[in-house]
Formats: structure tokens, C-alpha cells, sequence
């Protein structure tokens, strides 16, 4: 409904917004205001490739470009089908997402904050962005990577549409920005984690990716134990991913772990004893079965099915 | 017209999800990574889920048929809804300058100049 405003009204209301709220955007002013001390100043990642885009085709050409930076093997013509959506001549955001996860590399996206952005351009990280260049009820959708910045001259630099090297005023990046939502994302080989990753949502990230590479899944859930070394979820993780790899021991030492620190998880429990029983320890499995069912929880049916199959084994 | 009955359907659904309290089978054996990330909430709207139609939509909208099944297939429970609930209206970046009209021209040359968008690579906004 937005967009079928009359342009003259919009206009008018634009204009007083700018005039009102000036173009010193409020994220960029606090980080000018106040930086924080461990963040550089400046940096830039030079070693970004660049794929001048293609019409509408600025989604596969950034894309390719933060998959290259992350070791993975693909070109804006190899990811055209992955990610193009011909009638709405552009990319959609869970599609750029998923298909990062098909080249074995973990999709992160960022905290909707421009220090989060700045703190992984500063480690190393080029961050691909969703702006809207244009104005909320006209969209002109653009994605674009972030591969530097320059706090006290307030810039950015981009790899952009088809210029190698776009210096960008902070505060219209971060207007631009906003109007997505300020969405950005990561893609990262999973022993790598970003500086900025949340224990919850990284391994959110690491279990959709799972979901189609299970091998990169396991490294990533390592590496978040690393990290984060009494994570329940990432050692559930680790033998989930152990488990579909076919890794039956290594699956159940993972979820053994869990157990041992976590001994009120239920799940952890239920999934030990499923794949205790397929490495044919059928009383342990009944033992963890049990323990599972006495916790109980919301995926109670699920253990009372592990448990009653167990029960049926000789 | 189907697209659209089948939209409100799919918000429909997703709106029930909260109000719903049934317990919805999860598969037997192992309690999946996601469950364990999202809670309750994730095995119901995979339950609820239909990714066909998700990829029916995309090829809708001119995605080949085999590359659609691939797609969909490595998107999370999450996307999935939320392409099947709005892809029309979601964004999808691509832009192209010279689409927009000349009153919209006027009005971003102006704003652009201000620092406020940047849609045209000819401007240097004043900050």
C-alpha cells in the first residue's frame, strides 16, 4: 500500500523527513561519538574478487564474490540458478542464504548493527549487504559487499553493481541499509567463526547447513566448541551430524558428552540410546532410553518411540 | 487468483501455529539439531510445511522446474514458510537505475544529493 502512495505526497513528506532528521545517520554518529577502542580505525580487504554485475544480477555477482573470498568454488553464471528469480528480476535474502550452504560454507547473518558489520571487515570478513537505495515506497533492492571502511573520513567501501571500488558515504550506506532491515551476511568455511557470532544463532546457522552438508556441519560444530566449550546444543549438534555421516561411534561419544554435562537433557539422552542400539548395546540404550522418558519435555513422544523400539529388539 | 487463496492460506497457517497445542509426531530415533536450536515450534511448522508448493511458486515465477527442487531443498523450515507466505512481496535484490520514473528521478537526485539514498552514481552527497 506504501508503494501506491501518489509520488507528490511522498515526496512532500520525504523532503520534510530530510529536513527534520538532517542525513547524519544515528548508528554512524554514535560509533564516531564513542568508538570503541579494540575496533581500527580504518581497514580495507583488498582481496575481495569482483564480478561487475549483469542486469538485475547484482545477487549472484556479490555472492560469488564472498563465496570465492571463503574458499568456495563458484562465479556469478555458476549461481545464477541458484539464486535468480526471473520474474522478480532478483535475488530473494533466503535464497542467497541457502545457497551458500550448498557450497559447504556456513550462512551467518549479522546483528543488525553497523559495529557488527565494521568488526568483521576488521577481521578479515567481507560482509554482503541488502540495501535499498532508493526510497521505502519505491524500492530499488541492491545487494552489494562491504569490504572496508574508514570511520573518521565516514566511508565505506563496496564492491558495487559494476564499480570495483565504490567509496560510499557512511551515513548513506547506513540510510540505504536500514531500509532493509539492516541485513547482512557472512559466508564462512565452518572452522571459521565470525568475531561477532552469537552462541544461539551461529549454531543456527550450522544446523541448517546440516541439513545439506553434514561433513562442514560436524567442523563447525567443533569450532563452536571451541568457543563456546559447554554448549549443549553444539555437542548435540556434533553427534547429529556424526549420526548422519554414519559415524555411529564418534555420534555417540558426542552425545555421552552432553549427557555428562548436561545430565537434565532429555534429547541428549534420547539420542544417545537410539544410537547406542545401532551399535548393538542394547542394555546402555535402554538405560538412556529411560532416562529420556523419565525427563520428559515437549519431544516426550519421540523418546517413548526410541524407548519402545529398543524394547522390541532381542 | 490460486496464488493469492493459497498466500492466505499459508499466513493462516502460520498464525496458527502459536494458538496451536497438539502434539505434532516428530520422526522416531534422533531429535534433529533444528528441534534442538528452535524448541517446540520448529516441529510443528515442519509438520505444517508443504515445500512443494514453495517450489511450485518459484517456478511460477520462472525458476526451472529442477533447479526449483534443488533450491527449495536447501532452504531451512523457517525460509520455507516465509517464501511460501510472501514471496511476491519479500524483497529481491537486482537493481536497475534506469527503471525508475522521472518523478522518482527528481525526488532521489535530490535526496541523493543530501546523503539520504544512493541511487545514482553521478551524485557526491554533501557530507
Amino acid at each position: 500500500m506504501g508503494r501506491r502512495a501518489t509520488p507528490a505526497a511522498a515526496g512532500v513528506f520525504i523532503l520534510a523527513a530530510v529536513l527534520l532528521a538532517g542525513c547524519a545517520a544515528p548508528q554512524v554518529s554514535a560509533l564516531v561519538a564513542r568508538p570503541p577502542a579494540d575496533l581500527p580505525a580504518a581497514a580495507e580487504i583488498a582481496s575481495v574478487p569482483f564480478f561487475p554485475q549483469e542486469d538485475y544480477q547484482c545477487g549472484p555477482a556479490s555472492l560469488a564474490a564472498v563465496l570465492q573470498h571463503a574458499g568456495g568454488d563458484a562465479t556469478p553464471a555458476s549461481l545464477v540458478p541458484q539464486v535468480y528469480v526471473p520474474a522478480r528480476k532478483g535475488s530473494l535474502q533466503a535464497e542467497m542464504l541457502a545457497a551458500t550452504r550448498r557450497h559447504g560454507l556456513v550462512a551467518y547473518q549479522l546483528a543488525p548493527r553497523l559495529e557488527a558489520l565494521l568488526r568483521e571487515i576488521a577481521g578479515g570478513t567481507p560482509v554482503l549487504v541488502l540495501q535499498n537505495l532508493a526510497l521505502d515506497w519505491a524500492p530499488q533492492w541492491h545487494y552489494a559487499v562491504a569490504i572496508g571502511y574508514d570511520l573518521p573520513q565516514r566511508s565505506l567501501v563496496l564492491r558495487s553493481g559494476v564499480t570495483r571500488r565504490l567509496a560510499m558515504s557512511l551515513d548513506t550506506f547506513e540510510h540505504t541499509w536500514a531500509r532493509s532491515g539492516h541485513w547482512a551476511m557472512l559466508a564462512l568455511p565452518p572452522e571459521r567463526l565470525p568475531q561477532t557470532a552469537a552462541e544461539l544463532p551461529y549454531l543456527a546457522a550450522v544446523a541448517a547447513l546440516e541439513r545439506v552438508a553434514p561433513a562442514a556441519a560436524r567442523r563447525g560444530y567443533e569450532a563452536a566448541l571451541g568457543r563456546w566449550p559447554d554448549s549443549l546444543t553444539a555437542e548435540i549438534g556434533l553427534g547429529n551430524a556424526s549420526y548422519a555421516l554414519r559415524d555411529l561411534a564418534g555420534a555417540a561419544a558426542a552425545y555421552l558428552r552432553a549427557t555428562l554435562r548436561h545430565p537434565g537433557s532429555a534429547d541428549a539422552w534420547n539420542n544417545l540410546a537410539q544410537t547406542l542400539i545401532e551399535l548393538g548395546s542394547r542394555d546402555a540404550a535402554l538405560a538412556a532410553a529411560r532416562r529420556a522418558v523419565a525427563l520428559g519435555g515437549p519431544r516426550l513422544r519421540t523418546y517413548r518411540e526410541t524407548l519402545e523400539h529398543i524394547l522390541q529388539q532381542p | 487468483m490460486t496464488g493469492r487463496i493459497r498466500r492466505i492460506v499459508a499466513s493462516f497457517l502460520i498464525l496458527c501455529l502459536g494458538a496451536m497445542s497438539a502434539p505434532v509426531p516428530a520422526l522416531a530415533g534422533i531429535v534433529g539439531t533444528d528441534a534442538v536450536v528452535a524448541g517446540v515450534e520448529r516441529e510443528r511448522l515442519a509438520a505444517l510445511l508443504d515445500r512443494s508448493d514453495v517450489q511450485t511458486r518459484l517456478q511460477g515465477l520462472g525458476v526451472d522446474p529442477a533447479l526449483a527442487r534443488a533450491r527449495v531443498a536447501a532452504l531451512t523450515d523457517e525460509e520455507a514458510a516465509q517464501l511460501a507466505a510472501q514471496i511476491d512481496a519479500l524483497p529481491a535484490g537486482g537493481v536497475d537505475a534506469l527503471g525508475v520514473a522521472l518523478i522518482v528521478f527528481l525526488v532521489l537526485l535530490f535526496t541523493d544529493i543530501m546523503g539520504y539514498t544512493k541511487i545514482f552514481p553521478f551524485t557526491r552527497s554533501m557530507r
